[in-house]
């Protein structure tokens, strides 16, 4: 069973996103900002990560820059309310990245595309 | 290979490498030299340095003109013997320099760059001494710039070996020791890697070796009119590039078969201050279409046997669009390099008239990407690109289904 990191500041998305990817079948780990990520991430090993963009005291593009420094091949997906981020360059070293909806289509297929490239599914 | 060596300070050892691959750029390499210098003491002060002009036979004075400027830092001049021509050769022998210096890292950057700055040695260099092994560049170019990187090498070489490197020919990159090691020893080295087919070569090997990648923000290559850096359909540049990249393609045919999707690859560098723009590049539509159409009368007996009936009917009908509503679909364009791939492999027809074959049919492809990305700015334009990618991924079941099949 794959294993999940959801980081969101905004605690309804991690509740949607946690119910609706264990009934898929992950395992589902969340945090609520940036702070010691890079910890969280070498302690916990989740298989893939789901990163909020923007959130109040924290850069997603930042840490995905953080991330991929350390953590080479994790796949991450950006998660975002707008898609002005693709303007930074540095949106593209995420795996993909899916628009913020109750219907949670889009994140499974990119979830599975994600963890099936990375040979973890 | 190597033809002529001038090493002017005796320099036995260096940790770092900064090669400069020319062919007659005696007017131009002095600002490249003087940036790389400027790039290792500002930069990399704490390494022993050296920058090597890995010539390709000069006749212009182009060593003269190295050796002359004024740096502080070791250069050394090479060249290939008249009989190699080809930037293969030249970077084989600045490979094989930097072995015998035991140098940790190598960075390339082309002479005839008229922009570089010493910010590009840092960006390139750096990630190598964190730990990457293969740093590839990531320009700012004009969305019709780069149309065989952004048409074929791109999307073909993400979906076969599953990591994005967005200009897989880039001409501009950096590389460990271990790599150079490789490069020098690997069996598939041959003419048409001596030449132009070693800017595939290179990053495919490395992506091969399972070595870290990273693309890293050098702004905007801007070469010296002289040496364009835009690969010409048709011309030898692009025969030897395909060419590689398909014999690569029949040597790692276990490794690429078992890649699904793709991954992305780190980002480093991005400290340029402000880029420029990119020019403009002016695209003829009608020149385009011209060379689509004008393929049938040269290539339709290779279209047919090589192609599947369904997608051999969807080029005439191709064919018959007019200029404003051409559309050469991208799932079509797919099919159609998987099944060159497959048809390069069987050598159904003698694989050089192959590769030409290809040119109208990428120019009609091409015309149809001009005509939907033209009221799209770049960064709309790199989307669209991206999604052609996808679209490559997820017809790889049909070229693993005639690959295996023959």
């Amino acid at each position: 069973m794959a294993k999940i990191l959801v980081v969101d500041d905004e605690e309804h998305i991690r509740l949607l996103y946690s119910e609706e990817l264990k009934e898929e079948g992950y395992d589902v780990i969340t945090a609520e900002g940036g702070h010691e990520l890079l910890e969280r991430i070498q302690r916990d090993e989740p298989d893939l990560v789901v990163l909020d963009i923007k959130m109040v005291d924290y850069n997603g593009l930042d840490l995905l820059q953080d991330i991929r420094n350390k953590f080479y091949d994790l796949p991450v997906i950006l998660s975002t309310a707008y898609d002005t981020f693709k303007e930074d360059m540095k949106s593209i070293a995420a795996d993909f990245y899916v628009v913020k909806s109750f219907d949670l289509t889009e994140l499974k297929k990119k979830i599975k595309m994600a963890l099936e490239a990375s040979g973890a599914h | 290979m190597l033809a002529y060596e001038e090493n002017p300070e005796k320099v036995e050892r260096a940790d770092l490498v900064v090669g400069l691959p020319s062919h007659n750029d005696a007017e131009i390499i002095t600002g490249p030299t003087a940036e790389a210098a400027r790039g290792l003491l500002d930069h990399f002060g704490d390494k022993n340095s050296v920058i090597i002009n890995c010539d390709n036979h000069s006749e212009d004075g182009t060593k003269e003109a190295f050796l002359q400027t004024s740096t502080e830092i070791p250069k050394i001049y090479l060249s290939t013997p008249a009989e190699k021509a080809g930037r293969g050769y030249s970077l084989r022998n600045l490979i094989a320099k930097a072995v015998e210096l035991k140098a940790e890292a190598v960075i390339v950057v082309n002479a005839d760059l008229k922009n570089i700055t010493s910010l590009w040695i840092k960006n390139l260099g750096e990630p190598i001494f964190a730990g990457f092994g293969f740093v590839a560049p990531l320009y700012v170019r004009h969305k019709y710039d780069g149309a065989v990187a952004n048409g074929i090498v791109y999307p073909l070489t993400r979906a076969l070996y599953g990591r994005r490197v967005r200009q897989p020919i880039g001409g501009d990159f950096a590389f460990a020791s271990d790599l150079a090691e490789t490069y020098l020893n690997h069996p598939s080295w041959n003419d048409r890697v001596g030449q132009s087919g070693v800017d595939i070569w290179l990053p495919t090997l490395a992506i091969y070796q399972g070595v870290p990648i990273c693309q890293s923000f050098v702004g905007r290559p801007k070469a010296n009119q002289q040496h364009s850096t835009h690969i010409v359909p048709a011309s030898p540049s692009f025969l030897q590039i395909m060419g590689t990249l398909l014999d690569l393609m029949i040597l790692f045919q276990d490794f690429w078969g078992r890649v699904k999707w793709s991954k992305p690859t780190a980002i480093y560098g991005f400290g340029m201050g402000e880029v420029e723009t990119p020019e403009p590049v002016e695209i003829s539509q009608t020149e385009l279409l011209r060379g689509f159409v004008e393929g049938f009368a040269q290539y339709q007996h290779i279209w047919e046997s090589g192609l599947q009936n369904n997608i051999y009917n969807k080029l005439g009908e191709i064919r018959e669009l007019p200029l404003a509503h051409f559309s050469f679909p991208s799932e079509i364009w797919a099919r159609i390099l998987y099944s060159y791939s497959v048809a390069y492999k069987n050598a159904v027809v003698d694989r050089e008239q192959l590769l030409r074959s290809l040119v109208p049919l990428f120019l009609g492809k091409n015309l149809s990407f001009v005509k939907k990305t033209e009221r799209m700015s770049i960064q709309q334009a790199e989307e669209y690109i991206e999604n052609e990618c996808m679209i490559f991924e997820e017809a790889k079941p049909y070229l693993l289904n005639k690959w295996g099949g023959g």
